[in-house]
């Protein structure tokens, strides 16, 4: 292994050390929130300490400061007043300042040379663009000092480090925010109450508890419903009918294991993400909890992007241009389906131009507003592991975050055995191994191939199975 | 350099005034306006030289504007300059035309973007220089050490500018990563989702 592959593998296993595991920063509570007040501190303590709460694994905070806030609750004054739209076939006014801006200052698209006097000129960006170099994504003029990232996997199979910072963190809620609004709910926070408790089902994420001065010190929390996590698996309905969150955000999988919990929780709206959510799953949602679902297309790269209404996803960001291309990267015609391209956003360390997301859906328009129709997000994949074990795709995501992977692809063949590729000549295949038999079963057959690239585009289909879905 | 050719400001005259025909995309791939190859052609036919075979041409076409949108951006104001008056009189000078714009317009364009070959007095006097360098000519009225003198000071300020900012460049991107490999970087903020 050379030199520059020690590096790229010492940097993933830093950037994804396993819960659990000693990974704490310095920071204090204090610095990971820098406006929390004697109260919210008491608060948080008693989400922490609650004789029901899960054994939370991560420390975290909104790391929004005074002026932090203030960038926040612009943003929301700039989206409230915002109108949503364009003609078809032309540009918002922001967007060649953006592009302009970005050519001059985003080192990775000033490689590109002089700005073209076409938007419709400018070079597709893909996932692979980022998850080479994400450094070369961030401004040349914005500071370091509060830099964060996250990571993710998605659909593509690439390992990326999305570059971020606390502020575009707290554009989340102002986007939620946005969604519930459609949805006729207002959420409203408040000292002493939870305002938003966002659940997983997986076998290992990241958990923890909150303060967010953006809503006025409510408490957030992330917990994972996977008995594992819990002292006692009835703790997880007692934990959240003690909380009653406002609002309960999570992905298909881990709202359809919330509803076999013996809840007495009201939750305002329930909002998902991450995965497709099917419509037998989403009547079955409000019925049970007598409250709107709220269906969002979100990613890493770009947050939150469209919720449903409907039967269309409505733009959220006033700054985010949606493009539909075809596999040439021609524009589609009218009433085609086809990649959902992306320009602008909400994130200054990670601006977008012509993002190419590998989600699908067709561009419509009423009058000057566009929406999203025949949308296809990420569709939830669960394999089969040994003795009819459930093994969901984001745990095969987590388990391979571990490993300097590059991009991979998981299939599993009609008699369950598996077939891994994975891009990146020198990584551990016998450690990969361990690491996946751990999660599916000591007997369960797997091959593991090592692959130079997918090839052209750099897209492929991550999850594949030929077993019945159940 | 052992011969004279036109004055300098005849041709960075003629750049400056580059019409926008020459400014348009290229074509790469199925975008872009300009069949650069066309162009080349045009231009070699233009001066008196071979046309472009199929297998030069391929030179001039790309799919990857990443890769290719400056350098043939660059070959299009190189064709302007060569379709000057004075190259179309003089095509025993010009044989070498075909490789100055596969190769010289390469080094050129690794470091400079196009636009600037118009914009910037300097650099319009370099590809000027760099163009009658490549045919073996200096500008009318300079002596060879002159000549030579000038590409050299203009080269190395250029050579000295990117390195500049190369450097600048590659301090900045170490300095994102070691933001990014802090612990804090990593435990990030609280968000409402999950994608």
């Amino acid at each position: 292994m050379n030199a520059e592959d020690e590096t790229r593998k010492s940097a993933f296993i830093r950037f994804y050390p396993r819960p659990n595991d000693s990974m704490w920063s310095e920071l204090t509570d204090e610095q990971r929130h820098p406006l929390l007040d004697e109260q919210g501190a008491r608060f948080l303590n008693r989400l922490r300490e609650h004789p029901s709460a899960p054994r939370f694994n991560w420390r975290i905070g909104d790391r929004l400061t005074r002026e932090g806030l203030e960038t926040v609750r612009a943003y929301e004054r700039e989206l409230r007043a915002a109108e949503i739209g364009w003609q078809r076939g032309e540009i918002p006014d922001w967007l060649n300042e953006f592009v302009t801006r970005c050519y001059e200052r985003v080192p990775f698209y000033r490689a590109y040379g002089d700005v073209p006097q076409n938007f419709f000129d400018v070079p597709l960006t893909t996932r692979a663009d980022l998850a080479r170099a994400p450094e070369m994504f961030v401004p040349d003029d914005l500071p370091l000092d509060d830099l964060i990232f996250y990571g993710s996997t998605g659909t593509t199979g690439h390992h990326i480090h999305v570059p971020s910072h606390p502020t575009s963190a707290a554009k989340y809620i102002s986007l939620l925010r946005a969604a519930l609004d459609k949805h006729g709910v207002s959420l409203q926070g408040g000292k002493n109450r939870v305002a938003i408790a966002n659940v997983c089902f997986q076998e290992r994420t990241a958990t923890y508890a909150a303060i967010l001065s953006q809503l006025n010190g409510s408490g957030v929390v992330k917990i994972n419903l996977h008995p594992n996590e819990w002292n006692d698996a009835n703790d997880r309905a007692k934990y959240l009918n003690a909380l009653q969150p406002e609002i309960i955000t999570g992905d298909p999988l881990s709202f359809a294991e919330l509803m076999k919990l013996e809840l007495a929780v009201k939750p305002k709206a329930l909002s998902s993400t991450s995965m497709q959510l099917e419509t037998g799953l989403r009547d079955a949602l409000e019925k049970h909890f007598a409250c709107p679902v709220v269906d969002v297309y979100a990613m890493t790269e770009a947050g939150p992007i469209a919720a449903r209404v409907g039967e269309h996803f409505e733009l959220l960001q006033h700054r985010l241009y949606v493009e539909i291309l075809d596999e040439r990267g021609e524009a589609c015609v009218k009433g085609e389906r086809g990649e959902i391209v992306l320009s602008g956003g909400m994130n200054p360390y990670f601006p977008l131009l012509r993002y190419r997301t590998n989600d699908y859906a067709r561009l419509e328009f009423s009058g000057m507003k566009p929406l999203l129709a025949d949308f296809s997000g990420r569709a939830p994949m669960v394999f089969q592991g040994e003795n009819g074990k459930r093994i969901n795709s984001a745990d095969v995501n987590r388990a391979l975050r571990e490993f300097p992977v590059w991009q991979f692809t998981l299939h599993q063949n009609a008699d369950a055995s598996l077939l891994l590729r994975v891009v990146n000549p020198n990584v551990p295949l016998e450690q990969i191994r361990a690491e996946l038999l751990r999660l599916f079963g000591a007997e369960q057959k797997l091959e593991i191939v090592r692959m130079e690239s997918f090839g052209a585009q750099d897209k492929v289909v991550q999850y594949t199975s030929e077993l019945e879905r159940g | 350099m052992n011969t004279e050719g036109p004055f300098l400001e005849s041709l960075t005259r003629r750049l400056a005034e580059t019409p926008p025909e020459f400014l348009l995309e290229p074509r790469i791939g199925n975008k872009g306006a300009v069949n650069v190859a066309a162009v080349v052609n045009d231009t070699l036919v233009a001066l008196g030289q071979d046309a472009l075979t199929q297998n030069d041409a391929r030179v001039f076409q790309s799919t990857d504007a990443k890769q290719d949108r400056n350098r043939l951006q660059v070959t299009l104001l190189a064709c302007w300059l060569l379709y000057d008056e004075w190259f179309r009189a003089h095509s025993e000078f010009t044989e070498r035309a075909l490789y100055f714009l596969q190769d010289d317009v390469r080094a050129l364009s690794a470091v400079t973007n196009a636009q600037k070959f118009i914009s910037d007095l300097d650099r319009r006097e370099e590809l000027v220089r760099v163009t009658l360098s490549a045919f073996g000519l200096r500008p009318f009225g300079e002596t060879i050490s002159q000549a030579q003198d000038r590409l050299m000071t203009l080269n190395a300020a250029e050579r000295e500018r990117v390195i500049q900012a190369a450097r600048v460049a590659e301090q900045r991107a170490q300095a994102v990563r070691e933001a990014m490999a802090k612990k804090a970087a990593e435990e990030a903020a609280a968000k409402a989702y999950r994608e």
